[in-house]
């Protein structure tokens, strides 16, 4: 700006009291000089008609709206910055956790979501139901599992008793009984007659080593061959059905 | 503008690492910083970016605030400055290619300056033009060297007072008066070029 007087006021006081002149706090005899100078001036006057259009313009400029978002993203921004900043600054204790919980974290609670899936539940419950049935079938009623003993020698005596049972079950059943049968009397068919074993010789008299002499060596399972025969009684409803005879060796102990 | 205590405590809340109050001071100078912002970089996105930054500045360097020293106001809008003028050299080089029948920002209709002024022998909607004259200025604003735009957007935009803006751009009042001026002259220029163009 040239450093022009005019009216008894310099360029640079001019542009120095244009702000308040435009802003309305000029006033009184400071006023008319600036009037003066601008009406006077050829570079001050068109300065202060561009600076009173430009601050026009500029009050023509709205707020603008901020994004909605706007805030949202401040917020997660610094939060996110001051968290890593902590953590970097102090690291958090962690706090101990016993085996239990570990456990549980690992093994119990993978367990505990699976079950809780639904096609894991409507499994489960079709399970039970089949198993429910099945032991009412059975005849099982829970009344009699609390009379069961669980001591060591009730328990052999149960699975003894329960082998014997099933045993014979199977061997009184019909059609086994009959293929046990047909198959002793194949074999016996087939297969010739044993021959005895062999005597023992007469240096047995001279033994010394001091076993007792057996006596009696009766085996008369390989000896004598008695047949026993076995067939099934003629009842009233076995009278349509083939008569199987039935040839057992037995061996008396 | 800003109850002084009322923001100190604010602050020392803030410090003390209550979120409600931090998100009470977002909340209050978001729109503020964003307007300057964009005003000053012309875009809506770089506008959205760099609010971010001060705000992550503001959030990092709170505790070196001090409401003895000057305003809560002016500290922040002096950040959102630092921050803008880094932001401008960093960019220098795509504006030097930069010329009036270039898009200023998404706001407009993606037309050149010149074009975004209204035909005068058709009288458009009030609210259209209203607009478009907004949008001329603008761009017209973005247009001006960061240091004439830095001064009249903080005093014609922003209501600060000559004494803030010195301030905030570490500079005397004098030669905020004197940018002002010149901004606003500079500005007028541009726009009554821009128009006789049209004419």
């Amino acid at each position: 700006m040239p450093d022009q007087t005019s009216n008894g006021m310099k360029c640079n006081e001019f542009d120095s009291l244009l702000s308040d002149a435009l802003d309305g706090v000029l006033s009184g005899a400071a006023l008319d000089r600036f009037q003066a100078h601008a009406r006077s001036c050829k570079a001050c006057g068109p300065l202060l008609a561009e600076a009173e259009a430009g601050r026009s313009w500029l009050k023509d400029l709205t707020e603008v709206e901020p994004p909605a978002n706007l805030v949202t993203n401040i917020l997660a921004s610094t939060t996110g910055v001051d968290s890593q900043r902590l953590r970097i600054a102090a690291p958090v204790r962690q706090p101990r956790i016993s085996w239990l919980d570990r456990v549980q974290a690992s093994v119990l609670e993978p367990i505990w979501a699976m079950v809780r899936q639904p096609r894991f539940a409507m499994s489960f419950g079709m399970a039970f139901f089949a198993l429910s049935v099945g032991l009412t079938v059975a005849g099982v009623k829970p009344a009699d599992l609390r009379e069961v003993s669980l001591r060591p020698a009730a328990i052999r005596h149960a699975y003894y008793n329960t082998q014997a049972r099933v045993i014979r079950y199977v061997d009184n059943v019909r059609a086994v009984y009959e293929v046990q049968a047909a198959l002793r009397g194949i074999k016996r068919n087939v297969t010739p007659a044993e021959p005895g074993p062999a005597k023992p010789s007469k240096e047995r008299k001279n033994d010394t080593s001091q076993q007792p002499e057996q006596k009696q060596e009766r085996n008369y399972s390989q000896t004598g061959e008695q047949l026993i025969l076995a067939s099934a009684p003629l009842g009233p409803s076995f009278r349509d059905l083939p008569v199987v005879s039935v040839t057992t060796y037995r061996r008396f102990v | 503008m800003e109850d002084v205590q009322v923001v100190a405590m604010l602050v020392r809340r803030c410090i003390a690492g209550d979120a409600a109050a931090w998100e009470e001071i977002v909340q209050t100078y978001n729109r503020r910083i964003y307007n300057i912002c964009y005003r000053f970089a012309g875009s809506s996105d770089d506008a959205q970016d760099l609010t971010q930054e001060v705000f992550i500045k503001m959030y990092r360097t709170l505790s070196s605030y001090d409401h003895i020293k000057g305003a809560f106001v002016t500290w922040v809008t002096t950040i959102t400055r630092n921050l803008l003028v880094d932001h401008f050299r960093k960019t220098k080089q795509d504006r030097m290619t930069d010329s009036m029948d270039t898009t200023a920002s998404e706001h407009e209709d993606a037309q050149p300056l010149s074009e975004q002024i209204p035909d005068p022998s058709a009288p458009p909607d009030t609210r259209v033009r209203q607009r478009e004259v907004s949008e001329t200025v603008h761009a017209a604003l973005g247009k001006l060297s960061p240091e004439l735009r830095e001064a009249v957007i903080l005093r014609d935009l922003q209501d600060m007072d000559y004494r803030e803006i010195a301030t905030v751009l570490r500079v005397p009042e004098g030669t905020v008066k004197s940018r002002i001026n010149r901004g606003r002259a500079e500005l007028a220029r541009l726009l009554q070029r821009t128009y006789r163009q049209v004419m």
